[in-house]
């Protein structure tokens, strides 16, 4: 059989050119299309948001707001003369950024803050001499940036910002609807506005409450970020000018409410006993006491040089939704006896998956690492949470109560998950067999309960009660979360279990919250 | 006289280093090397087209297969120069079955597909292995004078099968097609002492990672698509040849086209703009059908990737694949 090659070579040279050629735009392309948030165009104008119960504000009228000027007032004439002017000026850039902050204020800046736990979510690097130096608060960006936002730390930034946006917003609706003042397009027909008007009253603008508050709050969490912080709070609060929705009036005094609110949240986060959830001190009475209730062989770091144990004390930060004592409370019970029949065979699960590790195990562990440089998995429920709000046309205020419901049960979470941790100190499956290795990365703290699964039980109990509709959607992903750490070789199947099972008591007291706070 | 396109196995080994430089502990996730495998120097495509200017003869083929061993337990960090203690040393092996085929003697074909396989001596993240991405090369000699020859070489990677991409540096490769477009050109004196130079750039597709957000460039993206940066290489060597015998020492640079760098204390990731300078060398003996082949090479400066130093060890096979062979 003969086979005439030469005759080959011309047409080959004739295919393989265009081939190239068409391999080659397809790899030009380098632009990541991301999903893209729409204009927000809330179903409600929840008139009685006003009336709502804050989590920190005594009242929704603790904080004063200056009556406005009147519409037919010569000041506010010209206002809106300037707010014409303005509009009829817009750039393709403003107009951009108009769109963007469409999209919603509390989405936008709950989506800023994952952003940032993500960037500061690096571990310190070990010294020349094996210790880990402590991130500076004074000295935000020199090496280790201050903060390492781990799963604690972005919890209670995430939780501090949407209980902050949602108090803030609800002083601004008993404003609103205190004052009544009409958005500027209604008042004067011939401004130009660039987003959808709707009959909510335009003082104190929505946007400036939520962006002012949450920039107080962001610098104070990452004060790294102070010029960032304050560009984009310029940005946003001019594109309500830009977009003939607001005028200046309305945005200063939503900026001077924003602020005071900004101030009293603040002022919680000075004594949450935060600023001691780092009592390494604390941990030689911690593994006392595990031995002491039969965890023979307490946690050890696993890594080299061996790092000191995540916020040991982070379990006696103050919670949200319940007291200290049920954070105790609250505590399940002891795990397995390592070296028990049940012990044995969630090791024995892991040592089999250590082996041959599935595809479709390998991609649920890493959809739901949240790992080093990832936004957590407080951020992951967080972005899940405002996802579900835009789709459900949520308006602003409450985008910001879902949000503070999730939130602050997040946090409750990582605190009772803490608490667990070091109170059995209970070791990772890697310290027990040096066949099980990780594709995910090890976290180093105890392993006993999970605290993707204590986080996701929490959201998703908080979520399904919110969402109804959304019930099997969010306990299938909190499942998929919790099971994702035995799938990424870091946990047994019992810290996932519990922790799973916990997660969902915690966010009960958030849901219990949610029945009572005038919003249903 | 016959020769064989085992060069290509040693591009691939190019690759492999590059792969290694994947480091960091801690983090879990990503795996990048992989990519580098595959690629080209730096990257996915690399594979095993050579970066010679030896060719088949019409109507002969080479089956070869190369056993290469990188390990690197120092890496960059960006530019900082490191060790990691929960990697310790990081090795990454593969065993590449090559075909290189002669179709004329003027224009060849090579394929080859990697099976590879990493592991960490330290620290607690998990082995990867598996097969690799299946690469075609094809190389035409257009000018052939006095010793002088110019090549054009284009060539082509695409994931074998589903393996992670973004578990650097465990991961196998990046999981990118690619596209390589090659120049080269050599001269050989009747002495048998030869001077070959090439350069490549290689276009590399986004990839899909099984996260839906990761960082890249200082920001947050909210999607499993990743944009790679393309790369580019050179090389330089200068060797012997002539009958059974070839001897070489070369000198290999590979860089993205662009990408970002690993961050402070972080694992690599995909997106990282990968370099390394490599020095090495390269001996075959092939006195009749079946050969040997042998190559060592070191990475003397990087950036974002690990410095390995790689073995390969080959064996060759050279055949007739059709009758009337006339070379």
């Amino acid at each position: 059989m003969k086979i005439n090659y030469i005759s080959l070579r011309p047409p080959i040279t004739r295919y393989v050119i265009p081939a190239l050629a068409v391999m080659m735009l397809w790899s030009c392309s380098k632009t990541v299309d991301e999903p893209t948030a729409g204009i927000s165009s809330p179903s409600s104008l929840d008139e009685n948001a006003g009336t709502w119960k804050p989590y920190l504000l005594a009242s929704a009228s603790e904080i004063p707001v200056a009556e406005p000027k009147q519409a037919t007032s010569e000041d506010y004439k010209a206002e809106l003369k300037k707010l014409k002017d303005a509009t009829d000026a817009v750039t393709p850039q403003q107009r951009e950024q108009i769109n963007y902050w469409g999209a919603g204020a509390v989405f936008r800046w709950n989506e800023i803050a994952r952003e940032l736990c993500a960037r500061y979510n690096s571990p310190p690097a070990s010294t020349p001499d094996g210790k880990y130096p402590l991130p500076d608060a004074a000295n935000p960006l020199k090496d280790p940036k201050f903060p390492f936002a781990n799963p604690p730390y972005a919890a209670r930034a995430m939780a501090y910002l949407s209980v902050a946006q949602y108090d803030a917003l609800v002083a601004a609706w008993n404003y609103k609807f205190k004052y009544n003042r009409k958005a500027p397009s209604k008042n004067d027909a011939s401004i130009k506005t660039l987003l959808p008007v709707s009959d909510l009253p335009s003082y104190p603008s929505e946007d400036a409450v939520v962006a002012e508050v949450s920039v107080v709050i962001l610098k104070a969490m990452f004060p790294g970020e102070v010029p960032y912080l304050e560009a984009k709070l310029a940005e946003h609060k001019h594109s309500r000018i830009s977009a003939g929705l607001n005028v200046d009036s309305d945005i200063a005094a939503g900026s001077e409410l924003g602020k005071a609110v900004g101030a009293k949240i603040m002022a919680r986060a000075k004594t949450d006993k935060m600023s001691a959830a780092n009592g390494q001190a604390m941990t030689a009475a911690m593994i006392a006491n595990a031995k002491k209730i039969g965890v023979t062989e307490p946690w050890v770091s696993q890594e080299f040089p061996p790092r000191p144990p995540m916020l040991p004390t982070y379990g006696f930060v103050k919670p949200w939704n319940f007291d200290s004592a049920t954070v105790v409370a609250l505590r399940p019970e002891a795990p397995p006896v390592i070296g028990s029949p049940a012990f044995q065979k969630d090791m024995d699960e892991l040592l089999k998956i250590a082996k041959g590790q599935t595809r479709e195990q390998a991609r649920i562990a890493s959809f739901w690492s949240d790992g080093v440089g990832s936004y957590t998995p407080p951020g992951h429920w967080h972005r899940k949470g405002a996802q579900l709000c835009h789709e459900n046309k949520y308006s602003e205020v409450r985008t910001a109560r879902a949000l503070a419901l999730l939130g602050t049960t997040m946090q409750d979470a990582g605190i009772c998950c803490w608490d667990v941790k070091y109170y059995y100190y209970y070791p990772r499956p890697n310290q027990m067999s040096s066949k099980i290795k990780t594709s995910v990365g090890l976290p180093n703290f105890p392993s006993y309960t999970s605290g993707h699964s204590t986080f996701s039980g929490a959201a998703a109990e908080v979520l399904a009660h919110i969402f109804p509709s959304s019930k099997k959607e969010v306990d299938d992903m909190a499942s998929e979360a919790s099971i994702s750490r035995i799938y990424g070789l870091i946990h047994y199947r019992f810290d996932c279990e519990v922790g799973l099972a916990t997660g969902h008591k915690i966010g009960s007291y958030a849901v219990q919250r949610a029945k009572t706070d005038g919003a249903e | 006289m016959q020769h064989f396109s085992a060069p290509k196995l040693m591009a691939h080994n190019l690759l492999i280093h590059y792969s290694m430089m994947r480091s960091l502990h801690q983090k879990g996730l990503r795996l990048l090397g992989i990519l580098l495998t595959a690629a080209g120097p730096l990257c996915c495509a690399y594979a095993q087209m050579p970066n010679d200017a030896i060719y088949m003869g019409k109507k002969t083929a080479c089956l070869a297969v190369s056993y290469t061993h990188s390990s690197w337990d120092q890496y960059w960090e960006n530019s900082l120069k490191r060790e990691n203690l929960n990697i310790g040393t990081h090795t990454t092996q593969s065993v590449m079955p090559m075909l290189a085929v002669g179709i004329t003697k003027d224009f060849n074909a090579i394929v080859a597909l990697p099976y590879v396989w990493t592991q960490a001596s330290a620290g607690n993240l998990r082995w990867q292995k598996g097969v690799q991405d299946a690469s075609l090369w094809l190389k035409y000699r257009f000018l052939n004078k006095s010793g002088f020859s110019l090549h054009a070489i284009a060539g082509a990677s695409i994931p074998a099968t589903n393996y992670i991409p973004d578990f650097l540096p465990m991961s196998i490769g990046i999981q990118c097609k690619t596209a390589t477009a090659r120049l080269l050109a050599s001269y050989r004196h009747k002495s048998g002492v030869y001077l070959t130079a090439s350069g490549s750039y290689i276009f590399r597709s986004k990839i899909t990672i099984d996260r839906d957000s990761y960082q890249a460039d200082d920001r947050l993206y909210n999607s499993n698509k990743v944009s790679v940066p393309n790369a580019y290489d050179a090389s330089a060597r200068l060797g012997y040849l002539k009958k059974a015998i070839q001897a070489e020492g070369f000198i290999e640079y590979g860089a993205c086209d662009g990408g970002d760098n690993i961050r402070r204390n972080d694992m690599p990731f995909p997106t990282n703009n990968m370099r390394a300078t490599l020095v090495g060398v390269y001996a075959k003996y092939q006195p009749k059908n079946i050969g040997v082949n042998a190559r060592a090479s070191h990475a003397i400066s990087g950036r974002n990737m690990g410095q390995s130093t790689a073995f390969s060890v080959g064996v060759l096979y050279q055949f007739r694949y059709a009758k009337d062979a006339n070379n």
